[in-house]
C-alpha cells in the first residue's frame, strides 16, 4: 500500500508519525517539572490611580508570575537604610533591595548625582521572593516585612538587618549581612518549608549600549560561563546546580552566588527578552549577594571566583590576561593612559622578532630587485602569473619578503580582545590621561584622538610600499583612513588611543626599515660609482 | 546541507578577499595564498578535508617556513567516462588542471587566464 503513496503523502504521514512519537514520549517519559509552562499572554492589568507595580509578567511559575493586584500599595517605602563608606541601599517594605547609591566620586552621573543602580521602572528589585503557592503569594505581596533596625552603618566584619514576615501560618525570616564591598550574605528561613523563587533582580540599567555585553550571566556547575543576552532568552534555559547567577549591563552587576553549594536557577523572559534569573528555593536557603561595579580589584577581594563576571565576550581568554597586563602596569604608572600606551609598546615588542625576521629577508630580497623589476615588466596585468613567478623566485633565493597569513591572523583575537577589555573595563570610568582627556571610557571630546588616528593611518598607509592592482580595492584603501576617523569618533577614548598609538609604532617601524632599504641603496650607488672611477 | 555550506565558505573567502585583504595586504609567503588556496580547496576537495588542509597552510604561512609555490592537494576519483572520448571537439575553456600526484590524489593548478584577473 505504502509503495503507491505519492512522496509528498508519505512526507506528511512521517511528520505525523513522528510528531505522535515525540507527544506521546514527552507525555510519559520526560519527567514534568514543577514550574509550570508560563503563560505569557497574560498581564496584571491596574489602574493609573493605583500605586501597585503597573505590568508585571516576568516570572516563573503561574502563581508566582502575577503579582497579585491586592499587593502592597505603599511597597516601596523605605523601612532600612544601610550605609557604608562606599555605597548606600534602601530596602522596601517587600524584603528587597529598592535603591543602591554608588558613593565614590567616579560613579557620579552628568549632573553630579550619585548613581542609583536599581531602576525603578524594572521589576523586579533583588531579593525579591515570590511563592510557588498562589495563595501565600498573594499574602505575601500584601504583608509588609518589618525590619529590626531602620538605620544602619556597614562595619568591618559586616553589619545585619533582620527583616520578618508574618503571614496567617508562615513565618519568614530574611536575615541579610553587609560588607563594605558592596557584597552580603542572605539567609532566608520559614518555620515551614515553602516553595519559591529568589531573584538578584532585574540587570542594572545604568549602561547599556549595543557594543558590549548587557543580559544575564550563569556560571554553571561544571565552571561553565553562560551569558544570556538581552534578546537571546527563551524562557527554557534551567540550569542546575549553578554557582553565579547575574544580571549586568556594561558596568554594574548585580548578583547571587554559592560556590559551595549549588543552586538551581530558571530564566524567565520580560519585556523584550530580556532574561530575569530565579533561584529556586524550599525552606531555608543560604546565598551571597553582589551589588555594585564590576570592578576587578573588588571582585577578586571578595571572591577571586567572583571576576569571572566580568564577562568580555568570546574571546575571554585572551582579553582576561591582557586586562591583567594592564592593570599591572596601571600599578606601576598609577595612570590608564600611559598604561594602555605601554601596552601597546609591549605587544608590539612579542610581535617583534616576527616582523624582523621580516626585515632581514626584505634586505636579501634588494638583490633581487632587478629580476623582479623583470617579472613585473613582463607580467604587467596578469597578477595571478605574476605572484607565481615572484613566489617561485622568492623560493629559489630563500628570501620571503612576506609576513605570513599566520601572524596576521593571529592578531584578529588579540585586537577584538583588546578592543572588548577597553570597552568593558570600569576601572577605566572617569580616567584621566593627559590634558584633554578626562575620561578614557568616553570620547574624546574635542576629537583629537580619533582625527590623529587617522592621521597616523593615512601616513602608515603612504609610507607602506603596496601593490594593489584592483581599482575598486585601492580606493577602499584610500578612503579607509577617513572611514575609520568617523567611525572612531563615538569609540571611548582609551580605544582611539590604543589604535593612535599602534599606528604611531607601525610608522616608526616602517621607517626604519624604508631607511636601513635607502642606506643600503646609498651604498651600493656608492660602492657601482667607485667600481667605474 | 554540506552544498550550502561549501557556498557560505566561498561566499566568507570571497567577502574577506575583497575586503579584509585590505589590512593583511601582501602578506602570504606562498603562491596561491592562502585564501586562494582555500578556496581550490573547497571547490574541489571535500569540506572537512578541504577546512583542515587550508588550516594546516595558514599555520605553515609564517617566518619559520620558506614559503613559495605549494599547490593544493586533493582527492577526487574521476569516473571513466567523463575523459577522453567523450571530450568535444571544440576547444573548452580551461580553469583548473588536475595533476595527478599518485594513484587518488591531484594537485590542483589554475589555469593562467589572460582575461581573469587574479585575487591576492
Amino acid at each position: 500500500m505504502i509503495d503507491k503513496l505519492s512522496n509528498q503523502s508519505r512526507i506528511i504521514i512521517a511528520t505525523v508519525l513522528s510528531f505522535l512519537f515525540f507527544a506521546t514520549y514527552d507525555y510519559y517519559f520526560i519527567p514534568k517539572k514543577d514550574i509550570v509552562d508560563v503563560n505569557q499572554t497574560q498581564q496584571t492589568q491596574s489602574t493609573t490611580s493605583n500605586k501597585a507595580p503597573a505590568v508585571e509578567n516576568s516570572a516563573v511559575s503561574e502563581s508566582a508570575r502575577k503579582v497579585p493586584s491586592n499587593a502592597l500599595k505603599n511597597q516601596e517605602e523605605v523601612i532600612a537604610t544601610v550605609k557604608a563608606d562606599r555605597y548606600e541601599l534602601h530596602i522596601d517594605r517587600l524584603g528587597r533591595i529598592s535603591k543602591f547609591y554608588l558613593n565614590e566620586e567616579k560613579y557620579k552621573d552628568e549632573n553630579g548625582d550619585r548613581i542609583q543602580l536599581i531602576d525603578s521602572e524594572l521589576k523586579p528589585y533583588p531579593l525579591e521572593m515570590r511563592f510557588a503557592d498562589e495563595n501565600i503569594n498573594t499574602e505575601a505581596f500584601a504583608t509588609p516585612y518589618v525590619a529590626d533596625k531602620s538605620s544602619v552603618e556597614v562595619k568591618e566584619n559586616g553589619v545585619k538587618v533582620t527583616l520578618t514576615q508574618s503571614l496567617s501560618d508562615l513565618k519568614i525570616v530574611k536575615s541579610l549581612t553587609f560588607y563594605e564591598d558592596g557584597n552580603y550574605d542572605v539567609s532566608i528561613s520559614m518555620d515551614k518549608p515553602q516553595k519559591y523563587f529568589l531573584t538578584p533582580g532585574f540587570r542594572p540599567n545604568v549602561a547599556v549600549d549595543s557594543y558590549t555585553f548587557h543580559g544575564a550571566f550563569i556560571k554553571e556547575a561544571d565552571d561553565t560561563h553562560t551569558p544570556i543576552e538581552d534578546g537571546d532568552a527563551t524562557g527554557k534555559e534551567r540550569f542546575i546546580d549553578a554557582k553565579i547567577a547575574a544580571g549586568a549591563d556594561k558596568y554594574y552587576t548585580t548578583a547571587l552566588y554559592n560556590f559551595d553549594k549549588g543552586f538551581d536557577v530558571v530564566v524567565s523572559v520580560v519585556n523584550e527578552e530580556a532574561p530575569l534569573l530565579f533561584i529556586k528555593g524550599s525552606g531555608d536557603l543560604k546565598i551571597h549577594g553582589y551589588i555594585g561595579p564590576k570592578e576587578y580589584r573588588v571582585l577578586h577581594r571578595i571572591d577571586p571566583r567572583l571576576t569571572d563576571i566580568i564577562e568580555y565576550g568570546f574571546f575571554t581568554f585572551i582579553s582576561k590576561p591582557l586586562f591583567l597586563l594592564l592593570s599591572w602596569l596601571h600599578s606601576m604608572f598609577g595612570n590608564w593612559g600611559w598604561s594602555i600606551v605601554a601596552m601597546t609598546l609591549i605587544i608590539r615588542l612579542v610581535l617583534f622578532p616576527l616582523t624582523y625576521k621580516g626585515m632581514v629577508s626584505m634586505n636579501k630580497l634588494k638583490e633581487l630587485s632587478p629580476k623582479i623589476k623583470e617579472l613585473q615588466a613582463k607580467y604587467k596585468g596578469d597578477s595571478q602569473k605574476l605572484n607565481a613567478h615572484m613566489m617561485e623566485l622568492y623560493k629559489k633565493h630563500g628570501a620571503n619578503p612576506m609576513g605570513g597569513c599566520l601572524p596576521i591572523l593571529m592578531q584578529i583575537p588579540v585586537f577584538f580582545a583588546i578592543y572588548r577589555v577597553l570597552q568593558n573595563a570600569i576601572e577605566l570610568k572617569a580616567a584621566p590621561w593627559i590634558f584633554w582627556i578626562k575620561d578614557l571610557a568616553v570620547m574624546d571630546p574635542y576629537f583629537v584622538l580619533p582625527i590623529a588616528m587617522g592621521i597616523t593611518m593615512f601616513v602608515h598607509q603612504r609610507i607602506t610600499p603596496t601593490n594593489i592592482q584592483d581599482p575598486m580595492q585601492e580606493k577602499i584603501m584610500k578612503y579607509l583612513p577617513l572611514i575609520f576617523t568617523f567611525f572612531f569618533v563615538t569609540f571611548p577614548a582609551g580605544l582611539t588611543l590604543y589604535w593612535f598609538t599602534n599606528n604611531l609604532f607601525s610608522i616608526a617601524q616602517q621607517y626604519y626599515v624604508n631607511s636601513l632599504f635607502a642606506k643600503k641603496k646609498e651604498v651600493e650607488i656608492a660602492t657601482t660609482k667607485k667600481a667605474k672611477k | 546541507m554540506f552544498e550550502s555550506m561549501r557556498h557560505l565558505a566561498l561566499f566568507v573567502l570571497k567577502l574577506y578577499q575583497k575586503f579584509f585583504t585590505l589590512f593583511s595586504y601582501g602578506s602570504c609567503r606562498y603562491y596561491p595564498t592562502c585564501s586562494e588556496y582555500a578556496k581550490w580547496q573547497i571547490l574541489h576537495n571535500g569540506l572537512i578535508r578541504a577546512c583542515f588542509y587550508s588550516l594546516l597552510r595558514i599555520l605553515r604561512c609564517n617566518q619559520l617556513f620558506p614559503g613559495g609555490i605549494d599547490y593544493p592537494v586533493i582527492t577526487k576519483s574521476f569516473r571513466k567516462n567523463s575523459f577522453a572520448l567523450n571530450t568535444p571537439q571544440h576547444s573548452v575553456n580551461i580553469r583548473f588542471w588536475f595533476v595527478p600526484k599518485n594513484e587518488k590524489s591531484f594537485y590542483v593548478i589554475k589555469a593562467f587566464n589572460q582575461s581573469q584577473k587574479g585575487t591576492p
